[in-house]
Formats: C-alpha cells, structure tokens, sequence
C-alpha cells in the first residue's frame, strides 16, 4: 500500500484520521522535546547559582506582571559583540529556578541577564520611577505604582515557596517560616531592584 | 424507517451559531488591533501610558497579540469550520447546542482573559500568557469544539473527508496537545502558578509550543479555511488532491521540528538548534504547496470572478502566504538568525503573516460570507476595494518599515570598530528606531481603517435580516 | 504617437500613465531592445548612486555616526547590487512570462519586460536618495515610489498584457509574491554574507 492509498483509508475513518494526525504530529515532539526534559545538564545548577530569595522571587514575579520580558530579553547569545556589550554568555545551570524561563524574544530595550551589579539601587529607582529622568531618550514606560505597593500585598509568598519546593527548588523550613518577615517593609520596587541586582551574578565579571 | 422527505423538512444547517462567530471575530479584530496601534504609538510616545498599569505596553501588548490571535483568528476559525463542516459532510452540525455553548464561552473566555492580562495576570509565555484557570476553561471548551467538529464528520452523509476538514482537525488535535504539555504548572493561587519545566526545559517546551501554534493555528488552521472558501468561490475543484494530501501529511509530520529556531545560540543543545534549522528549511516545500494548489484553482476559474471583492483578498493572502513561509525558513538559518533575531525584523515577518496572510484570508472570506449568511447582497463593493488598498499599503509600508529597523538593530548592535570596540551604544540605536515606529504605527493605522470600514460595511448588511435557513442537498438525504 | 519602447514613453509615464499604457498595449517591443535601450540604464542607477552616496558620506543607519567601508569593499557591493538588480529584473520578466499563459495574457518577452520596466521605474528613479545614504531618508521616499509601482502594476498589467481585468488582479497579486519573495531572498543573502566577513565588520 502505498501513502496516498494509506490516506484514502484515512479519508474514509474519522477516528483513524484523528490517530493518524496524533500520531504524525506528536514525532517530532517525542524525538526533540522529550530528550531535552531528561536531558541532566540543562538541570543542574552553575556553580554559584541559588534559589531566589523571598523578596527577589517576589521582585521576579512583578518583571513577569509587568511583562518586561516583552522587551528585554534574558540570554546573551555567544557572540563577541554580545559578550562584549552585555557580559559573558548565558549558560543553561544558571536558569534551572526560573519559572517560567524569561529569556524573552525581543529587545526593544537592552538584555538584562547580567544587569545585576551593573547599575546602584538608586539608579534602578530612579529609572524605574521614570527611566527619562537617567536615560534621555528611553521609550520604557514608567512604573510609578510600584513604590506605592508593598511587596506583601499578596500575602501568598510561604504558598509560592512551598509550591516551589514541590518543584525541587531547596528551600528550608525556616527559609519558607521566616519568608513573611523578609517582606516586612519593603515595596515592590525595592523587590524588583533586588531581583535585577541578583540577575546573572552566578559568573563573576569578565569570567569566561 | 424514517422518511427521508420528512427528515428533509426538519433537517437546516445551524448558520446562525456561524454568523455569531463571525460577528465576534469582527469585533475582537477591531479591538485587538486597536490595542496594537496603540502599543506601536507607545513604542513613538511612551508618556502615552499615563502611568496607568493597565496601559503600560507590558501588559497592552499581551492583550494585542490574545486578541487578535484568539479573539479574531480562532472565532474565525470555529465559524468557518462549523460553516465547512457542515456542507462538505451534507449534515447539520452535530449537537449544535453545545456549538451555542463554545461560541459563548469563548468569547466570555477572551473577554475575561484579556482583562486578566490588562490585570497583569500572566505566565509570561509567549501566546501562552493566561493564568491556569483560563487553560483550563480554554481546554473544556477546546474538547467541545472538537466533538462538534468530529461529531458532525461522523455522522456525514458524504463518505470521503474533504481535505479543509483535515486542515481544520489537525488545528484542533495539535493544538489542544501543545496547549496542555506547555501549560503544565503547580498552583499557587488563584491568579499565580509556576510552571512544571524550568529554564532551559521551559523555552523548549515554550518554543515547541508557540512556534505550532503559529503552525496549526496561523498556518494549518487557515490553510483549512482557504481549502474550503478558495474553490466554493472559484467553483471549481482543488487544482490538484494529491499534492493536497502529500502536503496536509508533510506539513503535519515537518512543522512541530521547528521550534528550536526561536532558541538559536541560546543556552539549549546544539543539535536541538541544528535540528530545528534543518526541519525549518524544509517546511518550506509543503507550506509552498498549498500556496500553488490554492493559486492555481483561482487561476483556472477568472471568469468566475464577479465584482466580489473576496477573492482579491484571498489571492493577496496567498502571495503575502508564500512571502512569510519563505521568509520564516530564511530567518531560522544561523548565518540569517544572528542578524536578525531579538529584532523587529521577526515581528515585521510575524506581521506579514498576520495582516497578510490571516486578516487578509479572513477578510476575503468574510465578504463571501456574511452575505451568504443573512441572504442579501454586500452593501458596499466599492468601500470594500478601498478596503482592499489600505489592507495592501498598510502591510507593505509595516513589512518595510521593519525590515528597515529589524536590519539597522541586527547590524549596529553587532558592529565593531578598527579596533574591536562596540560602534555603537544600546541608547544610540534605540533612538535611531523611532522614525520606523512612526512609519509603523501609520501602516497600522491604515490597515485599522480599513478594517473599520468592513464592520461598517457588514452592519449595513446584516441590519434588519436574519441568517438564513439552508438545507442540505436532497440527494444525500435520500441515500442516508 | 510613438511607435517605441523608449526612454521617453518612460518619462511620459509619470504624467499620463494610462495613455502609455494604451500605447504598450500596441507596441511588440523585442526583448533586446528593451533592455538595452531602457531596463539597463534604469538599472544602472540605484547602484550608481548608492555608490556615490556611499563613498561621500558613508552609510548612516540612523545613528550618530556613519559606517564607513573601503573603495573596493563599496565598488564590489556596488556590483553585486547591481547584479542582483538585473536578476531580479530579468528573473520577474520570466515569472511573468510564465503566469501570462495561466492568465491568458500576451506571451511574447520582450512586452513582458517592459512591462516589469514600467512597474520598476518609479523605484529606480526614487534611489535618486541613495545620494544622500541615510536608511530612514531612503525607506521615506523609496516607500511612496513603492507604492506607485505597484499601481502601475495593479493599473497596467490588464491593458499592456491585454488580459481582462481580473485576470489581471490575480496576475498582478501573484507578481507581487514573487517580488516580495525575491527581495527578501536578497536581504538574506545580504545578511548571511557580512555575517560570514563580507561587509562591515562585526562581532560574531
């Protein structure tokens, strides 16, 4: 039988049309995706790369509310111009606590993978509040709102832990008890500042 | 025994479920790109947010491209396929009450999800965005819309399954699978959740996703809709079944490979990537089968062609089709990639598929349809070849405009000096990009006029009428 | 009236374009003398004076400071510009040729290269603005031209080829593709050779 006669019997049977698209479709997903998930390198840890803190974790999820990632993304690519403008390349173990993974797939502004470090809190304050004010000609919206809330103001952050534990994310006990206290005070400014400044620390500057 | 005369008087095709869809694909088009003129008019003016959240480009630009893709692309898709299905089986839909209920809840589902992202309520993956009671909802209704669809092929009186319906399947089938394996995540509330895969693992499952969604939902999806309406107009046959069925299996089997070319010099294996060019390359031959198949049953039936605008669209969807799907295959070899990834090149090729391909593919069928529907002919032929000029102008000037900047960004970013130095500064050739915005935001204001200028048309089309009722053939009822 | 296909018809086709359409609907111009006489002095100018621009003021992409390139890198981009101009031209004669018999048009060549000559020369004419070699200058007035040659195709196409006007959509809309597809063919050859160290320089 050959493959156009295979299809005339496909064409006739709506339930073996059904498998026959299943089953092609799902190959290429098998034989791709599948490996990768198993795949040890691309979950084990860089050398000095750690969980999220309570309050950057809390600052990472306000970068994903906002959606920054639609225009910053997060993977310097190994290039020399890359690495020369934004740091060493991304390496696989230093994402294995990112969910979701924000590398992002455009760069209207510039990456941030290894912004941490690069600029003082204050900086990042000033130019979260109104980037215009350091950056004359930014296009980045402002985000006044986030120094009038407090990183708190959910209140889910031992659920987010324990969630990620469920995951495989090492957190202790006392991390997920004392979690609530280390956002005692701040704003979801100050959480979104420690979460940049902790982005691509895992490599020190100018390590290859 | 039943009476086939008698069953022949009760049995009508369930229109008007289509017309509602119709209707609600117009308007989210209006919608969702409304939000994506104002996004490109935030990219010139960003004070344009008024420092409200909601507004700010972050959150407004997820809410574009959910709308248009899911508001417009799929209440198109589900209206032209409850439409198809029924008269390439010669059978009413099959439970067409619960066709009823998946209009309505997707329609609810987008309202509320887009507000949810105005809300800031997102995962953050690329046309994967809503929280997980929403994926949830989208996959109820995903399961209902599927038994409609088979259910009604089932039950037809026609033995063999026209090939638009093969199309129209694979969107359901493929779809539903991409959407469960990459929107599987833990709860945290109601409104937050973490997803199952990190990292790495995340952006290719994420990639494997979203490049199929493209795949069965831009491409496959709509290739359905052309397989149907494209010969229905030309009344002629498809030009040629079997490169339609060598191309419906090759499309099928080759596109789910390509995702790895979202994730080229990325921190993923090497041979992922290598495998994801090689199988981008060649999707080429099968994406570019349906484009002759489809050009050449238009080619042999001109004298069919009456003063009705839709087939215009349709044609120009078909070249804009074949500009797209060469240029995706382009884009995902290396050499190309470099320059071009990370750039507005990708999201002027993204457009030339969506304006020229979708919208324009749905327009033409629209003008077919809604007509066809309510039993009346189009108000205005002339407001829709104006229609037709602004659709064209306006994609071409945002196709140029951002392969202008796509470009100008791939090459400053990466130039260096005599002396190995970076040329240029991130700030410098961020600021060199907003006349192409500007040239942006003009092209999509003009193609936004012209889809205006189609609501308008079919409201006075459609006012002070009533879908239709029609009939399936009598002959097929007799041989049931 | 005249009785050729000659850099004059050319000139007139900015102000009566649809009396030189009727003109070319009678015309069976030879495919050499198209060429020779109009297409290759049309096509001679956009790398003409990119080249000129180019060496004078050096290539701005928008920012501050312009890229530079050496004579002979320029005077070989030049030609290849060129070269791939006249492909372009050439090949989309063809292809029209091609369709003509699916669209019941007129199949002799040499009409169907004025044909792609006539659609061709607003843009040849507007790269008047690679003299002066910024990118967003050149999009601004090329994009107008764009837009004229397309009328001038859409308008055209039917009576020079002598096909009903419908025909003549469809025909029309299916060379649009095919240009579409060949310039962006040419963007990417572009791209994958100053990646691979031909052209500027950069850091890959």
């Amino acid at each position: 039988m050959n493959g156009v006669q295979l299809h005339q019997v496909l064409e006739k049977n709506i339930g073996l049309l059904i498998f026959g698209i299943l089953f092609v479709s799902a190959i290429g997903g098998l034989v791709q995706v599948l490996p990768s998930l198993f795949q040890e390198s691309l979950k084990t840890a860089s050398p000095n790369t750690k969980v999220y803190s309570p309050l950057e974790l809390v600052g990472r999820d306000v970068y994903i509310r906002e959606g920054c990632s639609t225009c910053h993304s997060q993977q310097i690519r190994p290039l020399v111009a890359e690495v020369e403008r934004y740091g060493t390349y991304s390496r696989a173990g230093e994402f294995v606590y990112d969910r979701p993974f924000l590398w992002g797939s455009k760069r209207t502004g510039p990456d941030l993978h290894r912004i941490g470090g690069k600029y003082s809190n204050e900086w990042h304050r000033i130019h979260l509040i109104n980037p215009r004010d350091v950056v004359q000609n930014s296009i980045m919206p402002a985000y006044p709102w986030l120094a009038e809330r407090a990183a708190n103001q959910d209140g889910d952050i031992k659920n987010k832990l324990q969630v990620l534990v469920k995951l495989g994310h090492p957190y202790t006990d006392d991390d997920i008890e004392s979690s609530g206290s280390m956002l005692e005070g701040q704003s979801e400014l100050d959480a979104l500042i420690a979460y940049l400044q902790v982005l691509g620390t895992a490599y020190a500057k100018g390590e290859q | 025994m039943p009476d086939p005369a008698k069953k022949l008087s009760v049995e009508i095709y369930s229109d008007r479920v289509v017309t509602t869809l119709v209707m609600f694909s117009v308007i989210w088009a209006v919608i969702g790109m409304l939000a994506g003129v104002y996004v490109a008019a935030e990219m010139v003016w960003p004070a344009l947010n008024f420092d409200q959240s909601w507004l700010s480009f972050g959150r407004l630009r997820t809410f574009h491209t959910n709308v248009v893709i899911f508001g417009f692309g799929v209440s198109a898709l589900m209206g032209t396929a409850y439409y198809s299905v029924q008269r390439t089986s010669h059978v009413r839909l099959y439970a067409s009450n619960l066709a009823w209920f998946t209009c309505w809840a997707w329609q609810i589902a987008i309202l509320a999800g887009g507000i949810s992202l105005l809300m800031g309520l997102t995962t953050s993956k690329e046309y994967a965005e809503l929280e997980w009671p929403f994926d949830i909802a989208i996959t109820l209704v995903w399961v209902c819309f599927a038994i409609v669809f088979f259910g009604t092929i089932a039950k037809r009186r026609i033995k063999q399954i026209y090939i638009s319906n093969w199309f129209y399947g694979g969107l359901i089938i493929v779809i539903a699978m991409l959407h469960i394996v990459n929107n599987l995540a833990l709860p945290v509330t109601l409104t937050k959740s973490y997803s199952l895969y990190a990292g790495a693992q995340d952006a290719i499952v994420q990639w494997w996703y979203g490049h199929n969604a493209v795949g069965f939902l831009l491409t496959g999806g709509f290739l359905g809709m052309m397989y149907y309406f494209l010969p229905k107009q030309a009344e002629r046959p498809i030009w040629s079944y079997k490169l339609s069925i060598v191309a419906f299996w090759a499309f099928t089997y080759s596109y789910i490979w390509a995702g790895p070319h979202h994730l080229h010099f990325n921190a993923i294996p090497e041979w992922v990537q290598n495998l994801g060019m090689v199988m981008s390359l060649v999707l080429l031959a099968p994406s570019w089968a349906s484009m002759v198949n489809g050009i050449m049953t238009v080619s042999s039936a001109w004298e069919k062609l009456r003063s009705d605008p839709s087939l215009k669209f349709i044609v120009l969807a078909l070249a804009f089709y074949g500009l797209a799907t060469f240029e995706g295959p382009m884009l995902a070899i290396k050499s190309v990639n470099i320059i071009s990834h990370f750039t507005e090149w990708t999201i002027g090729h993204v457009h030339s598929g969506a304006l020229g391909w979708n919208a324009m593919i749905t327009y033409g069928t629209f003008y077919f349809l809604v007509p066809r529907l309510v039993g009346g002919n189009l108000y205005s032929v002339r407001l829709a070849n104006i229609h037709f000029w602004l659709a064209l102008a306006g994609t071409i000037l945002y196709i140029v405009a951002l392969w202008g900047a796509g470009v100008s960004q791939g090459v400053l970013w990466l130039s260096l000096d005599d002396l190995g130095e970076l040329r240029y500064s991130f700030t410098e050739v961020m600021a060199a990009m907003k006349p192409y915005y500007l040239l942006r935001l003009v092209a999509g204001i003009l193609f936004f006029i012209g889809t205006l200028l189609m609501i308008y048309n079919f409201f006075k089309t459609i006012v002070g009428r009533r879908t239709i009722a029609v009939r399936p053939p009598i002959e097929s009822l007799a041989v049931a | 009236m005249q009785s050729a296909f000659s850099p004059r018809l050319m000139l007139r086709l900015l102000f009566q374009p649809n009396i030189v359409f009727k003109e070319l609907a009678e015309l069976e111009p030879s495919s050499i003398a198209v060429f020779f006489k109009v297409a290759l002095w049309f096509g001679v100018l956009p790398p003409l004076f990119a080249y000129i621009g180019a060496s004078k003021f050096g290539w701005r992409l928008g920012t501050v400071e312009p890229l530079s390139l050496q004579k002979e890198i320029l005077l070989s981009i030049s030609v290849a510009y060129f070269i791939a101009l006249l492909f372009g031209f050439i090949s989309a004669a063809i292809v029209s040729r091609w369709m003509a018999n699916t669209y019941g048009a007129r199949q002799s060549l040499g009409i169907h290269f004025a044909m792609i000559t006539v659609v061709g020369a607003p843009i040849a004419v507007g790269s008047i603005v690679h003299l002066y070699p910024n990118v967003f200058i050149n999009v601004l007035v090329l994009i107008p031209a764009l837009l004229w040659s397309m009328y001038l195709l859409y308008r055209g196409l039917p009576i020079v080829l002598h096909t009903t006007p419908e025909r003549g959509m469809l025909m029309s809309s299916s060379l649009i593709g095919y240009l579409l597809v060949a310039f962006v063919s040419l963007l990417g050859i572009t791209v994958f050779l100053w990646i691979n160290g031909i052209g500027p320089l950069m850091g890959v």
